[in-house]
């Protein structure tokens, strides 16, 4: 049963790659390599930009064919944490072209959705390959005005469960 | 394993759900089926306008619609909902097609390194 969505929840992910460390840390901190696997089949990430260290921010624009054209949405953020080969911590909101902060809900996106998420990739050698455990987390936002739309939400997400089979 | 037509399927859902009109008639259809009549009673609009909304909500597989051409009842299919109901659900098949896509690429650098084989080529980190 789906519960009621709660911003604080989390995405896990493990997977390994045959690949060394140092490959796997390039794909997330190299815009070349980056931008190779990010982007959604049929999308294109024309900017990405990263100053990886701790404080330092990114940039990263995401270009989608729509029957409208093409849309851009970009996402800015901060690196939280740094060890290369090994740990990659950063914060993810969705933003405008000159990287200030927009709301989800203004993109479109359900009022469940947290407006600052953190992703951290920790990566472990194993035997020449690599092991990742990405983890995406939703950081609670007090903004009232998002509240009022995760009320909203929550009450058709209720309507929905009392409708459902 | 999440496809890019699951992808769109939601961008979809999501594009159907943002706009405050749609989400008032899920919520009048989540009580029960309703004709085109019925669901245009409550607001200020014309038919026309009504069904606009109402063929994004279909096409978007949240509404589905009676074949009885006269009366044609609307009612709520709220499983692509379920899906997004949760952030981390969405996110969970970003994430999975992304790590896909990053696991081809990098078959496609080894396999272009074995090609040319070079041993003082051996960086993948580079430029």
């Amino acid at each position: 049963m789906t519960n009621s969505p709660k911003s604080s929840e989390s995405v896990v992910i493990e997977r390994t790659f045959d690949a060394p460390l140092a490959v796997i840390w390039s794909m997330w901190t190299d815009p070349v390599h980056f931008k190779a696997w990010y982007g959604p089949t049929g999308a294109s990430i024309p900017v990405a930009e990263m100053d990886v260290k701790v404080g330092g921010t990114r940039h990263i624009c995401m270009e989608m064919q729509t029957p409208n054209g093409p849309m851009r949405m970009w996402f800015t953020g901060e690196y939280v944490d740094v060890v290369a080969n090994r740990r990659l911590v950063f914060t993810e909101s969705m933003a405008d072209e000159d990287g200030n902060p927009v709301s989800p809900t203004t993109m479109g996106m359900p009022a469940s959705h947290p407006v600052t998420t953190e992703v951290r990739v920790e990566l472990e050698d194993i035997d020449g390959k690599t092991r990742m455990v990405l983890t995406h987390i939703g950081i609670p936002s007090d903004s009232p005005g998002a509240a009022g739309w995760v009320i909203a939400f929550d009450k058709l997400a209720a309507y929905i469960d009392r409708a459902g089979r | 394993m999440p496809t890019a037509l699951e992808d769109e399927k939601l961008s979809e859902t999501f594009s159907a759900l943002a706009n405050s009109t749609r989400r008032a008639l899920l919520a009048r259809l989540a009580e029960g089926a309703a004709t085109v009549n019925e669901l245009a009673e409550p607001f200020d609009m014309t038919l026309p306008a009504v069904s606009k909304h109402l063929k994004v909500l279909e096409r978007a597989g949240l509404v589905m619609r009676g074949r009885h051409a006269q009366f044609r009842p609307c009612s709520l299919d709220a499983e692509p909902l379920r899906e997004v109901a949760s952030w981390t659900e969405q996110y969970r098949h970003v994430w999975e097609a992304r790590l896909d896509r990053m696991d081809d690429y990098l078959k496609q650098l080894g396999a272009d390194n074995t090609s040319t084989d070079d041993t003082s080529r051996r960086s993948t980190t580079s430029p």
